[in-house]
Formats: C-alpha cells, sequence, structure tokens
C-alpha cells in the first residue's frame, strides 16, 4: 500500500515595516511546519541564532498563536538582536506564505 | 580571499592581538551577498555568468552588493568595550561607525546622508550601504561606497524582488542607486575617496589612522578562513 504526501510548499517574500525583506520557503503538512528555511537582507545577531529558529519551528502548527509563542520564545531564550526585522515580522512572513504551484 | 581578510581581520583585534583597525579594499566583479541570503533567489546566475561576475558570500547579514573597481570597500573593527561603542546595539553601531565615511563624503561634496537601518543616501538614493556584527570579542562594521561603478552591470545580476521596490516607487534598483562621481559630476578615483574617508574618520572620532600592513597573524588566519570557508561553493552559494 503506499501512501501520497500531502506536503504543501508554501513560501512568502514578505517585506517588514523595519525595511528589510524575509523570504519564507516552507513544508506545511497538515497543518504544521515540516521544515523552513528563512532567509533575506536582514540582521540578526548571533548569526548562527537563525539556524536555531528554522528548527524550532519544525512541527510547530501553522497558525498565529503558537507561532508568536514560538518566536517569543526563541528571541527571549537566545537573546537574539534582529535590525530590520523583529519577532512580529517573522511571524508574518510565515503567515504569509503562500503555496506556489 | 578578501573575505577571508574581512574575517581575520576582527577575530585577531577581538583576540587583542591587533590594534583597533580600518581597511580599504577593492574586488573585482564580484556580487557580495548577505549570510541570510539565498544566492539562488538573490542573484541571477545567468547574467553573472555572462558578465564573469562571480558571487561570494560574506558573514554579516544585509543585503547583496556588486563590488567592481569603481567601489571602495571599508571596514572597521574595534574591540569590544571600544568607548567610540560603549552600547551593543546594533542600530547605534552602524549610525556611529557610518559617521566617519559620511564626514568624509561631505568633505568631498556630497551631500551624504546616514539613512537607517544601514545606507547612506544623497536624496533618497543609496551611496553606499554597510553591514555589520558584534562578535569574536569584536565591534565589527564594513561599507561599501559606489564610487564610480558600473549600475548597468547591477542591475543585470541582481535579482531584486517586487517587494522590496515597491515602496520606493522605482521600477529597478539602478533608480535606487547612485555614485560619487554623479553626485560630483566629476571622475573622482577611490583614492580620492579613501582619503576623504581617513580624514573623516580622524576628526569624527579623534583618531589618528596610521597606514600598515597585515599581520602575520592576520594573513595566516585568512589563509585558513580561505581554505575551508570562503573558496567552497558550501558556504558562497548554498542554500
Amino acid at each position: 500500500m503506499s501512501t501520497a504526501k500531502l506536503e504543501k510548499l508554501k513560501s512568502a517574500d514578505y517585506k517588514a515595516p523595519g525595511g528589510k525583506l524575509v523570504r519564507i520557503r516552507l513544508k506545511e503538512d497538515q497543518g504544521q511546519i515540516r521544515s523552513v528555511k528563512i532567509t533575506g537582507d536582514f540582521f540578526l545577531i548571533p548569526e548562527e541564532s537563525l539556524g536555531k529558529l528554522e528548527k524550532m519551528l519544525e512541527d510547530v502548527p501553522l497558525r498565529e498563536p503558537e507561532l508568536r509563542l514560538l518566536v517569543d520564545r526563541f528571541f527571549r531564550g537566545t537573546g537574539a538582536q534582529g535590525l530590520g526585522v523583529s519577532s512580529d515580522d517573522f511571524v508574518k512572513a510565515i503567515l504569509s506564505a503562500k503555496e506556489t504551484v | 580571499m578578501n573575505m577571508a581578510v574581512e574575517e581575520a581581520i576582527p577575530r585577531v583585534v577581538g583576540e587583542g592581538k591587533s590594534p583597533s583597525t580600518v581597511r580599504f579594499w577593492h574586488n573585482s566583479n564580484t556580487i557580495v551577498i548577505g549570510c541570510f541570503q539565498s544566492a539562488r533567489l538573490e542573484v541571477n546566475m545567468e547574467a553573472c555568468k555572462e558578465t564573469e561576475t562571480e558571487i561570494v558570500r560574506r558573514f554579516t547579514g544585509g543585503g547583496a552588493v556588486y563590488h567592481d573597481s569603481g567601489n571602495l570597500n571599508y571596514a572597521i573593527s574595534l574591540r569590544k568595550g571600544h568607548p567610540l561603542v560603549p552600547g551593543l546595539n546594533l542600530q547605534s553601531v552602524f549610525e556611529k561607525l557610518s559617521e566617519g565615511s559620511v564626514q568624509g563624503l561631505r568633505k568631498l561634496g556630497v551631500k551624504a546622508q546616514f539613512q537607517p537601518v544601514n545606507d547612506i543616501q544623497v536624496d533618497g538614493k543609496k551611496v553606499s550601504g554597510a553591514a555589520g556584527s558584534i562578535r569574536w570579542n569584536t565591534i565589527f562594521h564594513h561599507g561599501c561606497i559606489l564610487v564610480g561603478s558600473d549600475l548597468s552591470i547591477l542591475g543585470k545580476v541582481l535579482n531584486v524582488p517586487r517587494a522590496k521596490l515597491e515602496d520606493r516607487h522605482v521600477a529597478s534598483v539602478q533608480k535606487r542607486v547612485t555614485t560619487v562621481r554623479d553626485e560630483l559630476g566629476r571622475d573622482v578615483s577611490t583614492r580620492e575617496v579613501r582619503d576623504a574617508i581617513v580624514s573623516g574618520i580622524e576628526s569624527c572620532y579623534g583618531v589618528r589612522v596610521k597606514s600598515g600592513d597585515l599581520t602575520k597573524e592576520e594573513l595566516g588566519l585568512a589563509e585558513e578562513l580561505y581554505q575551508t570557508k570562503y573558496s567552497r561553493l558550501e558556504w558562497n552559494l548554498e542554500p
């Protein structure tokens, strides 16, 4: 018996009010983020923390309350400092991701 | 190798083995992408091939820049705790460490102004972009000044997404930028701009800039970084 993968590929190019672009490429499966790649021209220190955020987002429901909680926890826990982007921008960028053909 | 040197200097400054340093350098026909950018999304690979433009990734965030012999790059490395930048807020670091370049450009007659987050502009057009980081016990700030760059190639090799341009009401990246040459209406060498920036740094920060060469330590580390990181496709082009 074979099962078809129901993963959806979604993407967004979100311009933060701070002026920087947050580009999202994610795989969604049954309403959850399976994997996400965040790129863009923003600043984030320490730079290594972006990979931690991507890892933390795996298996998180693609819903605003859960995303906000997770991203806030990321910033509080790592002490990361964004410039041109905020916690809110990462959440909005992810939520704005639409299915790619 | 330039990117490797760019990383080696702040690392050695942070260890206390080199003094506060400002570096000036050139690249030839290179796109330098920020550490968080996707080469595949940001760069027109075909156009790079046609124009023989190299693609490298730097260790700081921010956007993609095009380097040619008409650009002047500068990099400032200060040990953490330096009185010039007492706080560790990245925006204030960018603003403070751009001041020297702003003053230098003004001395040349360019009506330069710092524009948050990380630009130096003239009447709303970008003449210099900067990036930076706070790591390795160092405050690091670097920027690229468009002296006499070939803006037509810039437009070809960068894929600038619509979202980036729309609020500026411009249709292309070329219309968002200017050069020192265009602002002054005359030919100007990168050497002349470099000397002006040095003068700006000295008067702005109350320091004396003394020229020197890379130390053995800096060169050795740069060589190692080149071999292990900056010469590698995994670093420069993926993902």
